[in-house]
């Protein structure tokens, strides 16, 4: 598969910091590929995301060291206060959803089929004619990632992306990367949301004060650490447990709403976890 | 209130162009007034803009408020401490020319205040963008006139949320002169780093969706041009450069 960007030995510090946000990271990820960058606030998974898409250090500051090759043409970022990635120049959520086709200069037939294509996709068509200024929380987080869909990235980077959702909302979000990867966009994807984000990645990459401490297939992971967890709790595998299945577990009698699911399928089984350790 | 503000007025119809000529003429035409009674007219014209765009009584005060330092400054400055053959108006004695001095300066500032407020009221920066755009402006360039134009209404909202927020955890507002001014610490600081810090990421996800390339960007929406419109702002121009010829005309003589 084609890679979206790799990363082999990269260091980067911050100008004016003690110590390096990452410390000898390689990594690579291919269309097609959900990466989750897991780890610690301050592990250094923001700043991956900044360097994986070329904003540090060109925008950010800093100095980087290592080889850095992004193969992506396009790359597209969404952060986890969206009311900071509104142009606050376009007065409907249409025109900011097509800012970003807009500026690469298409043809006007070509950026609203992209905007009406990516708000469709993260259902905020109906928000269309609203100003983006009066939208609530959710609503902007959708509208934003739809922005930067709009781009057609090769390369996606979401920094807790459903930060202002509801879990409704967060469920759909995360429902859709499956298919997004799968039109061959690569997706790397930080967020403290681990159930959901282990649910879709096809791989994990979990950082330690900005090195890496694991990288590989998310089950293996969450075999050892969510795993751990439920093992003492005497749930059976396979790991990790469902909700139901650890409700059954300790409170066998709450009401009925839990139900022994000994024999239920996996729970968190997301498409495609093959992704090889690298 | 400085800031757009939405409306139907033909000057929230016009082309930007025309409504930033206008306002624009208004300034150039100030510096070329050099009597009293040409600057009042000029005042009269920026009421009369302000009313053809329905925002009158709001530019006016607004205007009102932020010249009248200026207006104090240049009665006391001219009128009081002025030379010339003075006249008393009950008990002060004021400079004639001083006076005549103060009523241009200060008229050129009320007029161009009023004709700018006006602009900005009636101006929608989105519309402004897609002009720029449709002529081939460079987004840099454009982003920096329109941000400008948004900033005020955009930290008044921040500052009412922190003043909302600070409030809620027992700052007072009101009370004595120092008390008002030992409040504004909690205001400014977040008011000030929370703008700085929202920049940041606002020109990573700008750059990202390509506000920096060097391409022309596509217009979406571009608001429509007339004949009428591109006739009035070369009219516009005509007319300040004949009031300059006129004070040079008359300054020679």
């Amino acid at each position: 598969m084609t890679a979206r960007v790799s990363l082999a030995g990269v260091s980067f510090s911050y100008a004016g910091a003690g110590r390096a946000a990452l410390s000898g990271v390689s990594l690579e990820i291919a269309a097609g590929e959900i990466a989750f960058v897991s780890g610690a606030s301050g592990a250094g998974a923001s700043t991956l995301l900044l360097v994986a898409t070329g904003l540090a250090p060109r925008l950010v500051g800093g100095t980087l060291t290592g080889q850095r090759t992004i193969g992506a043409r396009r790359c597209g970022i969404v952060f986890a206060r969206p009311w900071t990635q509104l142009t606050g120049l376009c007065s409907t959520v249409r025109d900011e959803v097509a800012f970003g086709p807009a500026c690469a200069g298409r043809p006007i037939a070509e950026v609203m089929a992209a905007t009406a294509r990516a708000m469709e996709q993260l259902g905020v068509a109906h928000l269309a004619d609203r100003d983006p200024a009066h939208l609530s929380g959710g609503e902007l987080q959708r509208v934003v990632v739809a922005a930067a869909l709009a781009l057609e990235p090769e390369l996606l980077a979401l920094d807790d992306p459903a930060a202002e959702l509801d879990p409704v909302g967060a469920d759909a979000l995360y429902a859709f990367l499956p298919s997004l990867a799968a039109a061959g966009t690569a997706i790397l994807l930080a967020t403290p949301d681990e159930e959901r984000a282990a649910r879709v990645a096809t791989h994990l990459i979990v950082l330690e004060r900005g090195a890496v401490v694991f990288a590989g297939n998310p089950a293996g992971a969450m075999d050892t650490r969510v795993g751990a967890i439920a093992r003492a709790a005497g749930c059976p595998p396979p790991y990790p447990p469902d909700v139901p299945a650890l409700l059954a577990r300790i409170a066998p009698d709450a009401g009925g709403r839990a139900h022994d699911t000994s024999d239920a399928p996996p729970a968190g089984s997301g498409p495609g976890t093959g992704a090889a350790a690298r | 209130m400085i800031g757009y503000v939405e409306g139907r007025s033909p000057l929230h119809r016009a082309h930007p162009y025309t409504t930033l000529s206008l306002a624009g003429a208004v300034l150039l035409a100030a510096f070329a007034m050099t009597e009293p009674a040409t600057v009042w007219l000029l005042v009269l014209a920026g009421a009369v803009l302000a009313a053809t765009g329905g925002v009158l009584r709001s530019s006016a005060r607004t205007a009102l408020i932020l010249s009248l330092p200026i207006w104090v400054l240049l009665f006391v400055l001219h009128g009081l401490l002025g030379g010339g053959a003075r006249f008393s108006v009950g008990p002060l004695s004021l400079s004639g020319p001083g006076v005549a001095r103060a009523l241009v300066l200060g008229g050129r500032v009320t007029a161009i205040v009023l004709g700018f407020l006006t602009a900005l009221a009636t101006t929608s920066p989105h519309r402004l963008v897609e002009a720029m755009t449709a002529r081939g402006v460079p987004f840099g360039r454009t982003f920096l006139l329109a941000s400008t134009l948004t900033v005020l209404p955009r930290m008044r909202e921040r500052a009412t949320h922190i003043l909302e927020a600070q409030q809620c955890r027992g700052l007072r507002l009101g009370g004595s002169v120092a008390a008002r001014v030992r409040a504004l610490g909690p205001l400014a600081l977040p008011l000030i780093l929370g703008a700085l810090a929202e920049v940041d990421e606002q020109v990573l996800a700008l750059d990202v969706r390509g506000a920096a390339g060097a391409g022309r960007r596509t217009a979406l929406d571009p608001p429509p041009d007339t004949g009428g419109q591109r006739t009035l702002r070369w009219g516009l121009l005509v007319l300040v450069a004949a009031a300059y010829a006129w004070k040079f005309w008359r300054m020679r003589g």
